[in-house]
C-alpha cells in the first residue's frame, strides 16, 4: 500500500497532532512550550508546501498537462495558509489566547478542506497518473518531508 | 473528471447562506405554534398541530441546513461542482420555504390545495436539486465511504419526498392510499435513508478531522450505508407487504445499526484530542446522545406492546430524534460552516491585502454558548412536554422561540460582519486604483 495517497495524508495527520500540542500549550498557559511547539508545526507545514509545490505538483502537472488545475488551486490555498500561519504566530508573539484559538480554528478547517480536496481527488490522480513514478518518488517526498517524521505522532 | 478543473469553485456566499438563514425562521414559526396550540397539540402524534410541528423541523429548518450545506460541500469532499450553484440555489430554496410553509398550512387547516401545492412544491424544489447535484456526482468515483454514503442518501432524499407527496395527494383527497404503513415508511426514508446516512457520511470525515479524533474503523465505515440501505429497503417490502415479525426484525436490524454510529462517534469523541470542547462539539455529542436514546426506546416500544400503546412515549422519540438528533448537530455544525465561509469569503475578496477576521471575531464564541444553553433548555422542556404538556408546553414553547431568535441573530451578525469587511474591502480598492478591486 505504498500509494502518494497514503503517505501524504500521514503527514497531513502528522501536522494535525503538531497543531493539537499548540493548542494544549496554550490552553494551559504555557507560552513558551506553545512558541517551540509552534514552530515544529509551522516547519512541517512549510516542508509539506514545498514538497508538494517543488516536487509533486510539477510533476503531475508534466505528466497530465493540467497546468491550471487543480494544483493552482492547491498552490492558492497554500498562500492562505501560510497568511494564517503568520497571523498565529503573531498571535503567541503577544500571548493573545483569544487571537491565536480564533486564528487557528480557522486554519484548522482550511486545512482540513484543503487535505480532503488533496486525499479524496487530487492524490488518487496523482497515484493514477505517476504510478510508473511512485517508487523513486516516495523517497524524494520522504526527504523533504522529514522535519515532520522524526516527531512522534 | 472535468470538473477538476475548477474545483475551487466555491459556490457564491449568497448561495448556502439565504438556506441557513431561513432555518431558524422555521424554528421560530414552530415555537409559536407551540404556543398557539398549546397542550392539546401533544394529544398523540398524530395531531394536526404535531405534524405540522414535526415538518416545520424536518422540511423546514433540517432540509434547508442540509441542502445548503450539500451545496457548499459538494465541490470540497467530491470534487463535484454544481453547475450555477446560485440560480439552483434560488430556485430551490423558494419552492422549498414556500412549500414547507404550505405544508404546515395544509396540515393545520386541512385545505386539499394547501397539500397539492405543498406537494408540488417541495417536490420540484427537490427533484431540481436531485437533478443538479446527481449531475455533479455523475462520474465522479465512489473512492471513500463519503462520497458512496452521500450518493446513497440522495435516492433516500428522493424516496422520502416522493412518498410525503403521495400522501399529501391522499390527505387532499386526490388519491387513496394505506395512509399508517406509507406513513411510518415515509418517516423511516426520511429519518434513516436520508438524514442519517448523510449525517454519517458528513461524520466520517468532520469526526475525525476537525475533531482531532482516531478514524472511524474501516469495517464500519465501507459497510455502513449499504448494509444501513439494504436493511432500510428489505424493511420497507416487508412492512409494506403486512410481513409482520420480518419487519420487527429488520426494523430492530436498522435501529441497531444506527445506534452503532452513535455509539462509536460518542467513543470517538471521547478520544479527541482537542483540549477544550466548543459548541459545535457539544452539539454533535448531544446529538449522538439523543439518537442513541431514540433508537433505544424504539426499540424498547418494539418488543414492549405496553409501551407501543403509550402516546408518550413515541412523543418522546420524536422530540429526541428531531430536536435532540438533527436540530443539534445541524445548529453544531452552522457554528463551523458559516464563520468559516464568512472567512473564506472575504479573503478571496481582500486578495491577500485585508485580511479577513478569523472565525471566532464573526460570531463571538459567548454568544454561540449562549444560543446553546437555550437551546439546552428547549430540549429540555419538550421532553418534560412529552409527559407533562399542561405543564411544560408554554415553556417549551417560549424556549424554542428564545433559542433561535438567538441562533438567527448569530446568524445574522455573522452576515453584517461580512458585509462590513466587503464594504471596507471596496473602499480600500476605490482608493488605491492600481490595484485590482475586490471581484
Amino acid at each position: 500500500m505504498h500509494t502518494i495517497t497514503n503517505f501524504m495524508a500521514n503527514d497531513h495527520r502528522s501536522c494535525d497532532h503538531l497543531m493539537v500540542a499548540v493548542e494544549q500549550a496554550v490552553a494551559s498557559g504555557d507560552w513558551e512550550l506553545a512558541r517551540t511547539g509552534f514552530g515544529r508545526f509551522q516547519e512541517a507545514m512549510q516542508d509539506h508546501f514545498a514538497a508538494e509545490e517543488s516536487l509533486l505538483f510539477p510533476l503531475f502537472e508534466q505528466s497530465t498537462g493540467m497546468y491550471r488545475g487543480p494544483t493552482q488551486v492547491m498552490r492558492g490555498e497554500h498562500a492562505q495558509m501560510r497568511q494564517l500561519l503568520a497571523a498565529a504566530a503573531a498571535a503567541l508573539a503577544e500571548q493573545d489566547a483569544d487571537d491565536y484559538t480564533g486564528t487557528a480554528e480557522t486554519l484548522l478547517i482550511m486545512m482540513q478542506q484543503h487535505n480532503l480536496k488533496e486525499e479524496n481527488v487530487l492524490y488518487p490522480m496523482c497515484d493514477q497518473h505517476l504510478a510508473d513514478q511512485v517508487e523513486a518518488l516516495l523517497p524524494e517526498l520522504q526527504k523533504q518531508l522529514t522535519g515532520s517524521e522524526k516527531v512522534p505522532t | 473528471m472535468q470538473a477538476l478543473l475548477s474545483f475551487d469553485q466555491a459556490p457564491p456566499f449568497a448561495a448556502p447562506f439565504r438556506f441557513f438563514l431561513t432555518a431558524p425562521l422555521f424554528a421560530l414559526l414552530a415555537g409559536m405554534l407551540l404556543l398557539w396550540s398549546g397542550p392539546e397539540l401533544w394529544a398523540s402524534r398524530w395531531t394536526p398541530a404535531a405534524l405540522a410541528l414535526t415538518h416545520l423541523i424536518s422540511a423546514g429548518f433540517m432540509l434547508q441546513v442540509m441542502l445548503g450545506a450539500m451545496i457548499q460541500i459538494l465541490p470540497v469532499v467530491a470534487g463535484a461542482n454544481i453547475a450555477q450553484p446560485l440560480l439552483l440555489a434560488t430556485l430551490v430554496h423558494v419552492a422549498l420555504t414556500s412549500g414547507a410553509l404550505l405544508l404546515a398550512a395544509g396540515f393545520l387547516t386541512s385545505e386539499p390545495l394547501a397539500f397539492r401545492l405543498a406537494a408540488l412544491l417541495l417536490g420540484s424544489g427537490v427533484a431540481l436539486f436531485l437533478g443538479a447535484a446527481g449531475h455533479a456526482l455523475y462520474g465522479v468515483a465512489s473512492s471513500n465511504p463519503t462520497i458512496r454514503g452521500m450518493k446513497m442518501a440522495l435516492p433516500g432524499l428522493g424516496m422520502t419526498v416522493g412518498l410525503g407527496m403521495l400522501l399529501a395527494m391522499a390527505l387532499a383527497g386526490s388519491l387513496t392510499v394505506p395512509l399508517l404503513q406509507l406513513t411510518s415508511i415515509h418517516l423511516a426514508w426520511g429519518f434513516v435513508g436520508w438524514s442519517v446516512l448523510l449525517l454519517a457520511s458528513v461524520a466520517f470525515v468532520v469526526v475525525p478531522m476537525f475533531q482531532i479524533t482516531p478514524p472511524y474503523p474501516a469495517w464500519f465505515t465501507g459497510r455502513f450505508a449499504g448494509s444501513l440501505l439494504a436493511l432500510l429497503c428489505l424493511w420497507s417490502i416487508a412492512a409494506g407487504a403486512g410481513w409482520e415479525w420480518p419487519a420487527a426484525l429488520l426494523a430492530d436490524a436498522v435501529l441497531l445499526t444506527v445506534a452503532a454510529l452513535a455509539v462509536l462517534t460518542l467513543q470517538l469523541q471521547s478520544r479527541s484530542k482537542r483540549t477544550r470542547f466548543d459548541a459545535t462539539q457539544h452539539y454533535w455529542r448531544l446529538a449522538m446522545r439523543c439518537t442513541l436514546a431514540s433508537c433505544v426506546l424504539s426499540l424498547a416500544a418494539n418488543h414492549l406492546p405496553v409501551l407501543a400503546e403509550e402516546q408518550e412515549w413515541s412523543l418522546l422519540c420524536g422530540v429526541l430524534a428531531l430536536f435532540g438528533g438533527g436540530l443539534s448537530v445541524m445548529i453544531g455544525m452552522l457554528y463551523k460552516i458559516v464563520p468559516f465561509l464568512v472567512w473564506l469569503h472575504l479573503q478571496n475578496l481582500g486578495g491577500g491585502r485585508v485580511l479577513a477576521p478569523n472565525m471566532n471575531k464573526v460570531i463571538a464564541a459567548r454568544q454561540i454558548d449562549r444560543q446553546m444553553y437555550a437551546h439546552f433548555l428547549a430540549l429540555a422542556l419538550l421532553l418534560a412536554t412529552a409527559f407533562w404538556p399542561g405543564y411544560f408546553s408554554y415553556p417549551a414553547g417560549l424556549a424554542l422561540l428564545l433559542a433561535n431568535a438567538w441562533l438567527l441573530r448569530n446568524l445574522l451578525t455573522a452576515r453584517a460582519c461580512y458585509r462590513q469587511q466587503r464594504l471596507k474591502i471596496a473602499i480600500r480598492a476605490a482608493s488605491t486604483p492600481a490595484e485590482q478591486g475586490p471581484r
